[in-house]
């Protein structure tokens, strides 16, 4: 095994926009780095801004929240509180000196397979040089 | 300045009132600095309220405190309403409560006091160590005069006052059944500079300021049960299933916990002060709210509290929305 760090994104994506993006790379063969690991939420809207900070703690190097453009939301107007709310959250995790790279957002239509090759390349590189996340992550024991 | 006998009048008019159930205000504490709230049930006993720079307690946090035990068959539930006196502050977590509906307009009555500041008794015990006899206090012209058992004492506001009230922009009650006492003029710079001296920091260095300040948290809910605006019946803090925070009092949890609990009040922190006046170690949680509330009202030109019919900050949006961090 090499000693190289390998970055583990926790990504959030929307199911009607950002995760059939992804789903369309998949099928369309576009190949993009295997560090994310998706979990589908039905609006970007629904993301508790908790779970940014859960997923932080329980091992999560960053963490990506993706949905639909706005006007695009299946739900009208779920990505647009979740803009503010996590905008917000942004902010907040900055200001106690967190890198505001752990966290990101971004909006990836269904439509859209190569920017979110391109969000995931980015993040990825990004967050390789950023190095593991250590500053609040939960010490688990082991056994 | 309010007149102590006007005060005490009002307030046992008020109570007096048949659709009136409680007054809840300030009283003269046991010792020392300590001013306690009150709950007053009938005129007489408005005589021992009082109003000084140490009424620091928000009492909006009463309205929402009493247990509401289900009412036996055939009786009718007591709806008569809880009277209150407030500060500026106050008046303002008032407001965002009815915005958020957390409370009917009919079960209030307010009894707006302007407000000079209260004082911060750390910076006072500084001063002066807190005697074991009640001290009253009063505020004059920009001083503030303490009557301590060995003469009286007058300070510069400045010195004294609590964080919050040194930038206060709202310093009389935006809403009042009553109000006593005359305009009192809002602070001339409303921004906490410590919040900006941390923003110049380098990321290492805020963090390794707040990882300091985070692991002396003790996780005792006290900024949590003291806040007026944190009223829901059941709090993701209590919660064991899921439990998103352990109880574990360890630097991971304080941190979330501290972020989540900042995170909560967005759009919604009237600033009163209370969260860090009660803090048993001192963290200075008002840099994390008076943070929020900043930007909230520079990005997006929202200040809580102000107007009943507004909508909550976080249930609603505007399609300018700042989104310049959105990949």
């Amino acid at each position: 095994m090499s000693d190289k760090f390998e970055p583990n994104i926790v990504a959030f994506l929307c199911n009607w926009c950002s995760y059939a993006g992804a789903d369309l790379a998949g099928t369309s063969r576009i190949q993009y780095p295997y560090n994310i690991k998706v979990i589908r939420v039905m609006c970007t809207g629904r993301v508790n801004p908790l779970y940014i900070l859960n997923a932080l703690q329980q091992g999560a190097d960053g963490v990506l929240v993706s949905g639909c453009h706005p006007g695009d939301c299946h739900y009208m107007e779920g990505n647009m509180f979740a803009r503010r709310r996590l905008g917000l959250m942004k902010d907040l995790m900055e200001f106690v000196g967190v890198d505001p790279r752990r966290f990101q957002m971004s909006w990836v239509s269904a439509s859209e397979p190569n920017k979110w090759k391109e969000v995931v390349e980015k993040l990825v590189e990004e967050t390789r040089e950023l190095g593991p996340f250590e500053q609040f992550q939960r010490n688990m024991i082991n056994w | 300045m309010i007149d102590l006998d006007k005060l005490r009048n009002t307030a046992a008019e008020t109570v007096s009132r048949d659709d009136v159930k409680h007054l809840v205000g300030w009283k003269k504490g046991t010792f020392g600095y300590r001013v306690a709230p009150c709950v007053i049930e009938n005129a007489e006993e408005a005589e021992s309220l009082v109003f000084s720079p140490l009424c620091a307690a928000n009492l909006a946090t009463y309205i929402t405190l009493p247990e509401k035990l289900p009412v036996p068959k055939g009786e009718q539930p007591d709806d008569r309403k809880t009277a209150l006196m407030v500060k500026g502050c106050d008046s303002r977590a008032v407001v965002q409560m009815l915005v958020e509906q957390g409370i009917d307009r009919d079960q209030v009555v307010i009894i707006g006091c302007s407000c000079q500041g209260v004082v911060d008794l750390q910076k006072v015990e500084e001063k002066f160590p807190e005697p074991l006899d009640t001290v009253e206090a009063e505020w004059k012209e920009d001083k503030i005069v303490f009557k301590l058992p060995d003469g009286e004492e007058e300070v510069a506001r400045d010195e004294v006052l609590a964080d919050n009230c040194l930038i206060c922009r709202y310093p009389n009650p935006v809403i009042a059944d009553v109000s006593l006492g005359s305009e009192v003029e809002p602070a001339k710079d409303g921004e906490d500079s410590s919040v900006k001296e941390i923003e110049d920091l380098s990321l290492d260095d805020r963090w390794e300021f707040w990882e300091k300040e985070f692991s002396n948290c003790i996780r005792c809910y006290s900024c949590r049960n003291v806040c007026p605006m944190c009223y829901c019946d059941d709090c993701v803090m209590d919660r064991l299933n899921p439990a998103w925070i352990y109880r574990s009092v360890n630097y991971s949890e304080n941190t979330v916990f501290n972020l989540s609990r900042a995170f909560h009040l967005v759009g919604r922190c009237v600033d009163c002060g209370e969260c860090e006046r009660v803090c048993p170690m001192g963290l200075p949680l008002g840099k994390l709210n008076r943070k929020l509330a900043r930007e909230v009202r520079e990005k997006y030109e929202y200040e809580p509290g102000l107007d009943p019919e507004e909508k909550p900050f976080q249930a609603s949006y505007r399609p300018d929305d700042q989104e310049d961090f959105i990949l």
